[in-house]
């Protein structure tokens, strides 16, 4: 899968120069959304290495896209209102890390969930000039509102997710997200730090979170607590990551790209029933394919290789 | 003294696993801890390798107090446990498994340098045929060759092993015989449980005796198979009725 990469890479940079006619700014829209959808749903996957099943992700999100917002709208030059985004939710992160990650399987899971709508209602409730109460705020757009830039931008956003990513699978941490996952216990008789690694790992992915929470801000030009803080975009984090393969790095940006297009085409065609095929689709993958869409490719390769 | 107890006592409810234990390894010496089903050897191990906190008593590791320390800790201070239920990282290649233990075991090292210490513990404990296979999919006996083989890659000083003979072939044991002799030759020392008297014998320079938690018998397998209290422990007294 050696071209695989490159080659997505080079699709990606041509997306905006495709002419597509009238159809251009909704084909460069849409894969900007991909492009969201497949940072979340990898920086996501890069923490779940740990086994541990978050819950969280919209609320890294929320925070980064709030505290770009929030500061931008306070006069903080914006590239560093950005940078905001990441550092609130990774401090965040730190702190919920420390106290729930000694928890384990559903009871983490549902302590993720609990923080989420916490803090959801904290942003709905804090006083109107600060938050914009459930009506949310209107984000100043980086980059003058440019739309080809800003899918640029978002491409960049992308790739720092990939390079993490990649770099997290090509180092000592792999060995230590992947013990920790299948048997805990015996990670730590054999010397792996397992809350350190695991705090490490939560915190590299909520910042990345809210580095896309900051991007799709900027992009989207508003925040809206019910939105931005939506249950809804854990839950596709971790159904698009499993739907492309899990604990991989092509898996979660594939499954983006595969949901986020047949949802949109799915929506051109059927209006208000894309949802029940959507649906149909996604159980159907979760249910042949264990390891998501990359395993039909690891399957081959093995055949290939004379199987084992 | 390479590692001691003393005193050690650990309780699950009302029940004694462990009573008042003491007892020492010396550098490079292979030392065995026999005694009946359900005499609290394996609760040794636990409370050595820090799985559970011990009740009372300290445990010394080199000069270094570990009674509090947590697992991680411990075997960065160079314990190696291998467990008697199997534990492989099912979806992890035999290879990586080891890979676990030669990056964060007793010594910190970078990957090129755990791929070595990999790839010398494979050829040592006869895994190398077998390295690339996810560890699910390896037969019992391969299983516990690989749950010792993985201790062995974190480089200890004192390497705990909980039955790896369990169940074994024959040949299969004399195998592991030979490699647990191999890492002794270079300086590790061993603790071991184990019911195959036969490995007991060929392997232990000295052996202690449990039941019901406690100590009840110490020295060289002659003198202990023949002491009175181990041959009541197993066979039972003619009061109780052998049970």
């Amino acid at each position: 899968m050696r071209w695989a990469g490159p080659a997505a890479l080079v699709v990606a940079l041509l997306v905006p120069l495709v002419p597509a006619g009238g159809y251009q700014q909704y084909v460069v829209q849409v894969a900007t959304f991909v492009l969201i959808n497949a940072a979340v749903a990898l920086a996501w996957d890069i923490q779940a290495r740990t086994g541990q099943l978050s819950l969280a992700p919209a609320a890294f999100f929320g925070l980064g896209a709030y505290a770009y917002t929030m500061a931008a709208l306070r006069g903080v030059p914006l590239p560093v209102a950005f940078l905001l985004g990441p550092l609130v939710a990774g401090a965040v992160s730190l702190g919920l890390g420390v106290v729930t990650l000694r928890l384990h399987g559903l009871y983490f899971a549902i302590a993720t969930l609990a923080f989420a709508e916490v803090v959801k209602v904290i942003f709905k409730e804090l006083p109107l000039d600060l938050t914009g109460g459930a009506v949310g705020l209107t984000a100043p757009p980086l980059l003058g509102g440019h739309q080809t830039g800003l899918y640029y931008l978002g491409l960049g956003v992308l790739l720092l997710v990939v390079a993490v990513s990649l770099a997290v699978r090509h180092s000592r941490l792999h060995y230590a997200f992947t013990a920790i996952r299948q048997g805990e216990l015996t990670a730590r008789v054999l010397g792996v730090r397992v809350v350190a690694t695991k705090l490490l790992a939560f915190v590299l992915s909520a910042a990345l979170t809210g580095l896309a929470g900051a991007y799709a801000t900027s992009r989207l030009f508003f925040v809206i607590p019910e939105d931005t803080f939506g249950i809804g975009l854990s839950v596709t984090a971790l159904a698009t990551a499993i739907f492309g393969g899990v604990y991989t790095t092509a898996g979660p940006v594939l499954g983006a790209i595969i949901l986020r297009s047949l949802e949109e085409g799915l929506r051109l065609v059927l209006r208000e029933g894309y949802l029940a095929v959507y649906g149909v689709i996604l159980m159907l993958v979760i249910l042949y394919l264990p390891g998501g869409l990359v395993s039909l490719w690891n399957r081959r390769s093995r055949d290939a290789a004379g199987g084992d | 003294m390479l590692l001691a107890a003393t005193n050690l006592s650990k309780h699950f409810g009302g029940v004694a696993a462990v009573r008042s234990l003491e007892f020492h390894l010396d550098p490079g010496e292979i030392l065995a801890i026999i005694g009946p089903n359900g005499a609290g050897k394996t609760t040794v191990l636990n409370l050595l390798s820090g799985v559970f906190p011990a009740d009372e008593g300290r445990m010394v590791l080199d000069g270094v107090d570990i009674t509090r320390l947590p697992a991680e800790d411990r075997c960065h201070l160079g314990l190696g446990r291998a467990f008697q239920v199997v534990q492989p990282f099912p979806e992890m290649t035999v290879r990586d498994n080891l890979m676990v233990g030669a990056l964060f075991g007793s010594r910190q090292r970078s990957l090129a340098e755990a791929r070595r210490r990999t790839d010398e513990v494979l050829a040592l404990t006869g895994l190398a045929g077998r390295a690339a296979m996810p560890a699910r999919d390896l037969t019992l006996a391969w299983e516990k060759r690989v749950e010792m083989a993985r201790a062995i890659a974190t480089s200890p000083r004192v390497l705990l092993l909980d039955e790896v003979m369990a169940g074994l072939l024959p040949h299969e044991a004399d195998e592991m015989l030979a490699v647990v002799r191999s890492v002794r030759e270079t300086g590790v020392a061993v603790l071991f449980i184990e019911h195959v008297m036969r490995v007991v014998r060929d392997l232990a320079d000295r052996v202690i005796v449990m039941d019901f938690g406690e100590k009840i018998a110490e020295g060289s397998y002659q003198d202990v198979t023949g002491h009175p209290r181990v041959i009541e422990a197993y066979l039972g007294t003619e009061e109780t009725g052998g049970a």
